[in-house]
């Protein structure tokens, strides 16, 4: 039975991680071909598919910005096409999901969190493509040179805050998985258990302030009721608290308990913005080609539009990697020690997983999307 | 850590950085026509790239040009801009990288660079040289973007041409094309028997001009 239970767990995390990466496998399409075709799923085929789609989709945007020019119904067409764009575009490259749906996993978010995150992230980053072409273009009438130098400072500025936002979630969740990995070494042998346990309530005590606190004694109750196979009522209906709450709910009371576990508002603010700051190439192509065609209105539509779409994706795989990460805990739940220890690792890897995309972003070893390649 | 777990850490790691080591994808097209260029000697010495670009990336980069008729742009008007391209270009190879017998040639700077704006594209017009001429049988030469953020596409009437080539020399292009299912076959066993490091997909669906001196 342990080993059916390991094996269906070990399968769990195969999903969450592909899950997580997946968008960043989805970025090795090249001409229709897969870099690294999977054999789990028929990708390339699929993705192939959607690369021309999404292809198909932008390049037909210019002709339909051409036509609003004096016919309404191109506009409704424009906004139409956007906004499968915007679908089709999130399946493919960026950073935006992967990191989101890695933040969901490592930080016990909820599904209900991961769609309002995802939506939020979306948003900021239509209004920050908006405010970048206004400002620059249309105020200051600057070259397509300085709005890409003013992307890439941008998405320096975000890549930078992708990393912090992995570290701290990193140095807190790998401190919860040692004190799994303590406890579950002194439960399987007793004699060390004394000298284990001051260990553990020493770097309580030093890492003791604000919300972390009460992270900690969230993992504590879960850790005593592993240990013992009862669930106390005060962990449940703490659990249930925290995954009822929105990040909206979070913003009217700040009670302590509200925000352990759940990451709170602010740092799921953060993780938003972090990602959201990075305005996508295309929507500023686009923007940019349809205040040279007198309709920079018809652009913002489209382009908040698109967000729209990219939002609704990136929700649905934020999704995925939430379930998978559920189902993951309840098989762990039900086996006790180590299980635990896998979550905790599951979340140290998918903390692991935003440091590293925030730095290879930020070494450019991710190809992003470089405006500044002809004109800066 | 275990010995196990490290094991495991570490193959997660390179999994993880071969799949990162992603692309983008297209936000430019390009519509090429390449010229390969000899001299009286009959070696070859260059490429005389014409590069038009897609309407909406063309826009985006007039974007803030000063120019004095609503519409048009005169050579001089975009000279700033072409110094921009092929500046940022070097950093790309120009996208275009030459072979011969399997080794690489190696270019210098672009040179005679322009930019001229025709039926709202943009076409730059640069030529690369070789920094040493060279004479051999067969020379292949791929422009391509491996990170796919620029698609690029022959010219459906003119793709290529030699200039000043000897007359026994002939050139031939190779379109890059949608993987039949035999090939989507193969590719999807590279993981299995993976090409030589050098190799990348969008190499494999490059643009080839192959041009043949027996």
């Amino acid at each position: 039975m342990n080993t059916l239970r390991g094996a269906v767990l070990t399968l769990v995390a195969a999903i969450l991680v592909v899950t997580v990466i997946n968008p960043v496998w989805a970025q090795g399409i090249s001409f229709g071909a897969p870099h690294h075709a999977s054999g789990i799923v028929p990708q390339s085929s699929l993705m192939a598919w959607i690369f021309a789609k999404q292809a198909a989709f932008y390049r037909s945007l210019s002709g339909f910005i051409r036509a609003s020019k004096d016919d309404g119904a191109a506009t409704w067409s424009l906004f139409g096409i956007s906004f499968l764009y915007g679908v089709f575009h999130a399946v493919g490259p960026g950073h935006g999901k992967a990191v989101i749906s890695s933040y969901l996993v490592a930080n016990e978010e909820t599904w209900r969190r991961g769609v309002v995150l995802s939506f939020a992230s979306a948003a900021i980053q239509s209004v920050v493509a908006i405010v970048v072409v206004a400002i620059a273009a249309v105020l200051l009438g600057a070259t397509a040179k300085a709005i890409g130098l003013t992307v890439h400072v941008v998405e320096t500025v975000s890549y930078v805050l992708v990393i912090l936002i992995g570290l701290r979630l990193l140095f807190v969740k790998g401190r919860s998985f040692l004190i799994a990995s303590r406890e579950l070494t002194s439960l399987q042998t007793p004699a060390k258990a004394t000298g284990s346990l001051p260990g553990v309530s020493k770097s309580f005590h030093r890492h003791d302030y604000g919300s972390n606190a009460t992270a900690f004694h969230c993992e504590r109750c879960h850790d005593d009721g592993r240990a013992h196979h009862v669930h106390g009522p005060h962990c449940h209906g703490h659990d249930g608290h925290e995954h009822h709450a929105s990040a909206w709910g979070h913003a009217h009371g700040l009670e302590p308990a509200e925000l352990a576990g759940a990451g709170g508002w602010r740092r799921g603010l953060s993780a938003v913005v972090a990602v959201g700051l990075r305005p996508c190439s295309g929507a500023i192509i686009v923007l940019i080609f349809a205040l040279a065609q007198d309709l920079f209105w018809t652009g913002v539509g489209a382009t908040l539009i698109m967000g729209l779409g990219t939002a609704i994706t990136v929700a649905a795989i934020a999704t995925v990697a939430v379930s998978a990460r559920n189902v993951a805990k309840r098989i762990a739940t039900a086996r006790s020690g180590l299980g635990m220890l896998l979550m905790r690792a599951i979340e140290v890897g998918a903390a692991g997983l935003i440091v590293a995309f925030g730095g290879l972003l930020l070494a450019g070893y991710v190809a992003s999307e470089q405006l500044w390649m002809f004109a800066g | 850590m275990t010995k196990r777990t490290r094991a495991g850490a570490l193959a997660g790691l390179l999994l993880f950085l071969s799949i990162a080591h992603a692309d983008a994808h297209p936000h430019v097209w390009v519509t090429f026509h390449s010229e390969v260029i000899y001299s009286a000697e009959g070696a070859m010495t260059g490429v005389h790239h014409a590069w038009t670009f897609d309407d909406m990336f063309s826009t985006y980069a007039l974007q803030g040009i000063s120019h004095a008729k609503k519409g048009q742009y005169t050579r001089e008007e975009l000279a700033s801009l072409a110094k921009v391209n092929v500046t940022s270009l070097k950093e790309y190879d120009y996208f275009t990288y030459a072979r011969v017998d399997g080794k690489k040639l190696k270019f210098s700077d672009a040179t005679d660079y322009w930019l001229e704006y025709k039926n709202a594209a943009l076409t730059l017009h640069f030529i690369l040289p070789l920094k040493a001429p060279a004479t051999a049988k067969a020379i292949q030469i791929e422009i391509y973007d491996p990170t796919i953020f620029v698609d690029f596409e022959f010219a459906k009437d003119k793709p290529a041409q030699l200039s000043g080539a000897p007359a026994q020399c002939l050139l031939t292009v190779d379109l890059p094309h949608q993987p039949t299912p035999v090939e989507q076959l193969r590719l999807s066993q590279l993981d299995s028997a993976p090409l030589d490091a050098s190799s990348t997909y969008g190499e494999t669906f490059a643009n080839k001009i192959l041009v043949k001196c027996p």
